[in-house]
This record gives structure tokens, sequence and C-alpha cells, in this order.
């Protein structure tokens, strides 16, 4: 296939050397050249320009940290929604607003071009060997026509249905649900220090039981172990995740009570400097809610 | 060992043959006379009264529903407290508050008795077959004495400290952290079809990802896609009997816990709404109620 990647960062680079690895026909471009370096010696194509990398694409594909990013690149002068073919697929594999993906949809489908969305679950080693879970939505023959795409990045493609913003819904709820299972265990870990218990034991309680999963038994070590200095995914960018997903909940009307305790927790943890360290700093902060640090 | 057990629920059954069948003397009592009847016939001793169970026992179990059913047993008169014999065990296992295990304690440390929390993780199939997690604490000694006795009845020990209470802060604790994963579960399922998606997807999703293996997930999840509420493993009513208990261990505590007092607003709607027998995977449609798709 003929494909067209914006947004070299980390999953982005990753994800784009799976595509090239499947043999399919790259062109790339990032704001920071030097990004596109790798896939430039690899056999990627290096366009000087968004316009560029969208020239004869079938797929473009952007990857990008936030709606800013994703609203420049399309609706800027000489961007997607200027220079995809018609019929062309723009496929967002960013964590994006619900709102932002359904405003894009529209002026894609106003240009006779077609937005999907495709999120991604998993971290940047796990796209680099094709391990990502893929929650894919958009109109059913761009999904098809994106198929042995999804099948060379991921090792799961969840279809999540026809209109975009259902795969969004569904990356956030996930999101969500991590960030309520951390704000959880944070509560659990204050609750049990302050009756004398070494976390450890809790901690074995919870993973030997009834959270035997990698929600917990992750974030959970972090906080045994209080190494919030090894980020995976920093407080900033939870707090921003929860950000979408309150306004996600907002826009269709879900009151979300767990989500406001622990975006309230994130907020807490920035405000005592924790911004960069892991969001799994969640459970200091509720432990300085207690009288424990 | 000499053994007494009082307390014949569908928990207390299992662990209770659990003991018999490990060789030990056991000596039973419930006051429902029926819940004892089986126990006869594989050769227990069916006590009269708490005061007949505690004669000659070195250790006397309890597996009580209510903390005010612990308290009758303890401190009426003929109780655990005027009756163990000096230096016995009262081995509390059922899921009590704070309050109760430190008044359990004080008292029988002044009978000159001994007090050990052993809460269990499981469900009664569990107790049945020596499965269950248990989570002792209190004072060591008395702890390695009842060795054979946890040995029988449990798959794992999770040693939680000297201090009974300990042990009951643990076990309020992982309840605390399933209930909120049940509200947030219920928030998130809600979330996704005010946006039109299959919730199965979402289950997809979290039981293959982040929350494969954990039974918390996989199990409330599912009942909540195929809103099989009726089928009832914990009901809205116990779970609110927990969570009163764990909202007063925190409040003991001075440990504020918001997502919790989520859980408590949902589990207090969904009674006011009928659902009070239901699983508490109801909670989901409580939620979804409070978003306006029910």
């Amino acid at each position: 296939m003929k494909v067209g990647f914006v947004g070299l960062g980390r999953m982005g680079q990753a994800i784009a050397g799976r595509i090239l690895g499947a043999g399919h026909d790259l062109v790339v471009f990032n704001r920071t050249a030097e990004k596109a370096s790798e896939l430039a010696k690899a056999g990627a194509r290096v366009a000087s320009s968004v316009a560029g990398a969208c020239e004869g694409r079938e797929v473009v594909i952007t990857m990008l940290t936030d709606d800013a990013a994703l609203r420049e690149v399309t609706l800027n002068p000489g961007g997607l929604r200027d220079s995809i073919s018609a019929g062309a697929i723009h496929l967002t594999m960013g964590t994006h607003s619900a709102g932002a993906i359904q405003e894009l949809a529209a002026v894609h489908a106003r240009a006779n071009q077609v937005l999907a969305a495709a999120p991604v679950l998993g971290r940047p080693d796990m796209a680099a060997s094709g391990q990502l879970g893929i929650v894919a939505a958009g109109p059913a023959d761009a999904l098809q026509k994106c198929e042995p795409l999804f099948q060379v990045m991921g090792r799961r493609t969840f279809h999540a249905g026809a209109k975009p913003e259902h795969s969004i819904a569904i990356k956030l709820a996930n999101n969500f649900l991590l960030g309520c299972a951390i704000g959880s265990m944070a509560e659990g870990f204050s609750l049990v220090r302050k009756y004398g218990v070494v976390p450890q034991v809790f901690y074995e309680v919870m993973t030997e039981s009834l959270f035997a999963a990698p929600a917990y038994k992750v974030y959970g070590k972090i906080m045994v172990d209080e190494s919030y200095d090894k980020v995976g995914f920093t407080t900033l960018l939870g707090l921003k995740d929860f950000n979408l997903i309150m306004a996600a909940a907002d826009m269709a009307r879900v009151p979300l009570p767990s989500g406001n305790a622990f975006r309230d927790r994130l907020l807490g943890a920035v405000a005592h400097g924790n911004g960069e360290k892991d969001w799994s700093v969640a459970a200091r902060e509720q432990a300085r809610a207690s009288g424990l640090e | 060992m000499n053994v007494g057990f009082i307390g014949l629920g569908r928990m207390g059954k299992g662990m209770a043959s659990r003991i018999l069948s490990g060789g030990h003397d056991l000596v039973v009592y419930d006051v429902v006379p029926q819940a004892t009847a089986e126990f006869a016939q594989s050769g227990a001793r069916v006590a009269s009264s708490v005061a007949d169970v505690c004669k000659d026992r070195e250790v006397v179990i309890t597996m009580l529903a209510e903390d005010f059913a612990v308290h009758e047993v303890a401190f009426g008169s003929g109780g655990m407290c005027a009756s163990l014999p000096p230096g016995a065990i009262h081995m509390a296992m059922g899921t009590y508050g704070i309050a109760t295990i430190r008044a359990l304690e004080t008292a029988h440390a002044g009978a000159n008795q001994i007090l050990l929390a052993v809460p269990v993780l499981g469900r009664p199939d569990l107790a049945a077959t020596g499965q269950l997690g248990i989570v002792p604490a209190g004072p060591e000694e008395a702890l390695k004495r009842c060795e054979p006795l946890f040995q029988v009845i449990a798959r794992r020990v999770f040693h939680a400290g000297p201090k009974p209470e300990s042990a009951s802060a643990i076990k309020l604790a992982n309840n605390a952290v399933l209930g909120c994963a049940i509200t947030a579960m219920g928030e998130a399922f809600s979330l996704i079809r005010k946006y039109g998606v299959e919730p199965q997807v979402l289950y997809d999703v979290m039981s293959e990802g982040l929350f494969a293996g954990a039974p918390a997930y996989v199990g409330y999840g599912k009942t909540m896609v195929d809103e099989t509420y009726d089928k009832v493993g914990s009901p809205v009513t116990i779970g609110l009997k927990d969570a009163n208990l764990i909202a007063a261990a925190a409040n003991i505590a001075r440990v504020p816990m918001p997502s919790h007092d989520v859980y408590i607003e949902r589990l207090l709607g969904a009674m006011a709404n009928g659902d009070g027998d239901r699983d508490q995977a109801v909670l989901a449609r409580e939620q979804a109620r409070a978003s306006g798709l029910e």
C-alpha cells in the first residue's frame, strides 16, 4: 500500500518501522526532521512537508500527542484536508478527544475524504515488535482497506464501530479504568499503612486473587517500592488523558464520579511538583491527604 | 487440636468440614440447629450453647456474618469471654469492623485469652476444598499454634502482623479496591454506550489487556455485559454492609477515600431503586440510570 505517516515520536517511529518492514511504500514527515533519519536509512522516503507526505497516498496515518497538533496538521493550509486525494483515508492513531475526532470526520467528509480512528493500546516496545492492541473505528470499507496495516502493527484489532469516535470512547474508557484502579489502590495502601500493615502484604493479597492483572501488578509494585522516578507514563500525561475523558463524558452527559476523584488526585500530585513522575505517584498524593507523608 | 467452631453458614460449613477431615477434635455450634446436623453425622460433637462449645477448647473459631453477632457471642452472658479457658484463642474469621476487633482484643486480654483476626479471601466452593486465601494477624506465638489449622483451611497464608486489626484492614482494603473496580467499570460502560459502542468491545479490550487474569474484571464485567444481575454472587446489601465497615475503618484511621465514597453512593442508589438483592454488578445499571440510559 501507499502509506503516508505524520508524527514520528517514539510510538510513531516504531509503528512506521513495522509498516516499512512489511514492504509497504512509505513516506514520512516529522516537524523535527532528525526523527525521520532511522526510517530513511531503512528505505522510507522523507517528505519535506505534510503535503509531501500526502501526495498519491491511499492512507495517511497521524500519530500526534494532542488535539492541537492534530488540528494543525489537518486543517492548516497544505494540511491533510488540502492534500490527501479524494477517497483517501486519514487514519488517526493518537489519543484524541471525541470532540476533535467528530469535527475532523465532518471536515474530511466534506472534502470527499475518509477519517478513521485507531488508537493503540501498549507501549513503544510493543509497537516495535508489532504487539500492540488496536481499537479501530470508521466506515467499514475504509477499515477493510487498512486491515493489512493493522495486521503488521498489532497483535489484536478490536473493531469498535462505524463512527471514528467509537474507538476514542473505548480507548478513553480503558484509560479511565486504569486510572481508577490506580486511584483505588492508592486509597487501599493508605488505609492499610495506617493500620500498621507492610504494603507488600497488601500487594500480594490483591495480585494473587481478585486483581491478578497487569494493571494492578505493575502499578501496585511501583507504589510498594515508591519508585515513582522510573516513569512509564507521567502524571501530566495522565491528567491530559483524564481531561479528555471528562470532556467526552461531558459531551455524552455521563457523570463519572470515580473519574472526578482520580482527576483531583492527579491535580494534587501536579500541584505538589510530581507532574513528571509516574502517575502512580497518585498514591503519594493520597498518602499526603491521609497525613502519612 | 481441640477446636470449637461457631457459625456454620455457607463459608463456615466448608471450613469446619476441612478442620474435621484434617483429623482435629471438633465441636460445633450454630444458633440454627439444622446447620449442625451434617457435622453430627461426620463425627463432630454438637454443642448446646456458646459456653459449651468453648469448654476445653484450645481454639474457638467464629465465622459470623455481622459485627453484632460476634459481639453477642463474645460478650453475652455465657459468651466466649466468660467461657474460654485461660490461654485459649478466639480466631475471628468473619469480616468484622476495626472497632469490633479492638473491643474483642481488649476483652479477651482482660480474661487472659488471645484474639487472632484471620479474615478469608474466597467463596464457599473454595472454602469446601481448602483453597481459601487467609490473612492472619495477632501475637506470633498464638499464630504458630494455629498453623495446623491454617494448613487445612487455606491454599495461601498472608501474614499481616502482630496486631489483629492489621488483618482486618487488609481484608477491608481489598474489598474497597473491588468495590471501586465495580463502580469504575459501571462508569466506563455507561460512557461507551452513550457513544453507541457495544459493551462487549470494552469487555474484550479490558479483559484481554490491562485487566487480563483479574477475576474482579473478568467476572463482574461479564455480568454487566450480559446484564445477568439476578445470578447473585455477592448482593448489593452485603456490599453495603462491608462498605460501611470500610468507611468506619477509614474514619477511625483518618483516611479520606473519595473513590470508595463513590462506591457507597452507588450502592445506596441501587438499594433505593430496588436492586438491593441483586448482584453488585448491578451498580452498572445504577450508573446507567444516572447517565439517562435506563
